[in-house]
């Protein structure tokens, strides 16, 4: 489980945060703020810091600058600063992402997905699912001597739903991944991808791959 | 000032010089003093009046000619103090006094009400960082808590009244905040489509995109906020039809990038397109749906026009509405930043 430190003042948006870190299968850590809280993050071994700009006694941009001085650890800076000039100063301190306030949550938990992805150096290739290769990049699924093209969209859903195979994926959140990528589907296209990946994966011999939890989402199995 | 003027204002002086002349002359033929003194007493003093309003004229000419021409020349009038030189009259002397007073204390007054707007500038801004942190919390809280999808509706709304009072105390202030660079216009539609997701899910609105790999030079949040603007307009006054789509088209044209944004809602009555972007407009529509601050299409229009994008709209009623940005293509900066 990746361990993720939330850096923020406020005590409400600390606790859902974390709660919502916590329904996304990451462990969160929260710690107080403190006049010497550099030492404090440096000694915790976490994968990601989400840290906020306006922390009380130390800028976040600063503190920023000085855990880059010591660390590589990847870091997401949320602020309710709406600008510019904030931004790239926080990306030319060596932030990985910069989010403003208020953030949708699927968005931010997208953001920390791909930066955890991206500082492990882990954007696979091809993955392997039961007895089926899925290479991404050419978006095809393979079984010894079969193989069937998944569209953009089939091979998206899918690989949303294999980052948390066997548990729920909303409906929302396969929404949020699709609409990130450019594909601006509406509902009625999605129930028709799901199915037809469905069927694409039962011709390659997996039965019952994706199931549906009426009013929840989907679980790939 | 010219000479008719300044005899016009002096016609007191010379009744009473005349009048003194005539009781002078009046004594000579009465102690009857010889033709020839008198002759020579008239031009005498008639010939000292002469010199000495001459000397008054020209002092006079000079120092006010001056003023009143460069007075002319000047775009801001307020600066005439700066391009004076002092005069050696006394009433010049006193005007001149006059006017560093004025401008001074006008300076200072002014001064004090910039620093105010300054300060509630800042203080509007620093707010409403502050308001963001408690929306953060309830749309976490909406979200961790399956609380109804109204209620997330509505807390978005009040996030877009915010963004709009932020970007008009920006708009409205001469200071640059905002950082010129090449955006990719996919990105921000990605962005923008991504924030009107749910409400463009819920109404059925479908939006075709067409902006391939364009880039303009602009600032990135700015832009960002313009067409979401135009984008809530457009789901705003959808008409209910079966096809409700919005289509964003960007393309070259002329050395210009076009940005067109056309919608097939209610469209705008012709009475009311050529004051959409004044401010506090509301017009037809607005009455219509009676929630319209009539500012967001203003502050578009102030904001494209501090960033040197021009913005246009077209309309026909019951059939469609077209917002197009044009932005300069500005090849040069594009060579210099690939170099």
């Amino acid at each position: 489980m990746k361990k993720i430190l939330i850096i923020e003042d406020d005590e409400i948006v600390r606790n859902e945060l974390k709660e919502l870190l916590c329904n996304a299968l990451y462990e969160a850590i929260c710690i107080d703020i403190k006049e010497n809280i550099l030492e404090e993050i440096l000694k915790i071994p976490a994968d990601l810091i989400l840290l906020d700009i306006g922390i009380p006694y130390i800028n976040g941009e600063i503190l920023l600058k000085s855990i880059r001085k010591s660390s590589n650890i990847p870091i997401i800076m949320l602020t309710s600063r709406v600008g510019e000039i904030d931004e790239v100063l926080s990306m030319s301190y060596g932030a990985d992402d910069y989010i403003t306030k208020p953030y949708n949550p699927t968005i931010l938990l997208l953001r920390i997905n791909a930066v955890l992805k991206r500082a492990e150096n882990k954007i696979k290739e091809t993955i392997f699912y039961h007895d089926l290769t899925v290479d991404i990049k050419k978006g095809v699924v393979k079984k010894s001597d079969e193989e069937i093209i998944l569209t953009k969209n089939e091979m998206l859903i899918f690989l949303c739903l294999y980052e948390k195979i066997g548990s729920i994926v909303a409906r929302d959140e396969l929404m949020t991944s699709l609409w990130s990528n450019d594909e601006y589907i509406n509902d009625n296209a999605l129930t028709v991808n799901i199915s037809r990946l469905r069927s694409k994966l039962r011709e390659l011999g997996v039965e019952d791959a994706i199931l549906t939890r009426k009013g929840q989402g989907y679980i790939l199995l | 000032m010219n000479l008719k003027n300044y005899l016009k204002d002096k016609y007191i002086y010379f009744l009473i010089i005349s009048f003194t002349y005539f009781i002078i002359l009046s004594f000579m033929w009465g102690f009857k003093v010889s033709k020839i003194v008198i002759l020579t007493l008239t031009f005498l003093y008639f010939m000292l009046f002469f010199i000495l309003f001459l000397i008054d004229y020209l002092r006079k000419y000079f120092f006010y000619q001056n003023l009143q021409i460069n007075l002319q020349k000047l775009n801001e009038k307020y600066l005439i103090c700066e391009l004076v030189s002092k005069p050696d009259f006394i009433e010049g002397t006193i005007l001149v006094d006059t006017l560093y007073e004025i401008n001074k204390s006008m300076s200072e007054n002014l001064a004090s009400y910039k620093k105010q707007n300054i300060e509630f500038r800042e203080y509007v801004e620093l707010w409403i960082h502050e308001v963001k942190i408690p929306l953060s919390a309830l749309i976490l809280y909406v979200h961790n808590h399956s609380v109804s999808p109204k209620i997330l509706k509505e807390i978005e709304n009040i996030d877009e009244y915010l963004e709009q009072i932020l970007y008009y105390v920006r708009s409205e202030n001469s200071e640059k905040d905002y950082i010129i660079k090449d955006v990719k216009l996919k990105q921000v539609m990605r962005e923008i489509m991504l924030k009107n997701k749910n409400v463009l899910l819920s109404k059925n609105i479908s939006v075709q995109i067409d902006v391939d790999d364009i880039c303009v030079l602009t600032d990135y949040k700015w832009l960002l906020f313009m067409i979401n603007q135009i984008f809530s307009n457009s789901i705003k006054y959808m008409k209910d039809i079966p096809n409700k789509k919005i289509d964003v088209k960007a393309y070259l044209d002329n050395n210009k990038i076009i940005l067109a944004i056309k919608d097939n809602g209610i469209g705008i009555p012709k009475s009311d397109i050529t004051k959409v972007f004044q401010k506090t407009f509301t017009g037809k529509n607005g009455r219509k749906l009676g929630s319209s601050t009539g500012m967001g299409l203003y502050i578009v229009k102030s904001l494209c026009k501090k960033l040197g994008h021009k913005v246009e709209i077209e309309s026909k009623e019951d059939e469609y509405t077209k917002v197009i940005l044009t932005f300069d293509n500005n090849l040069y900066y594009k060579d210099v930043t690939k170099m």
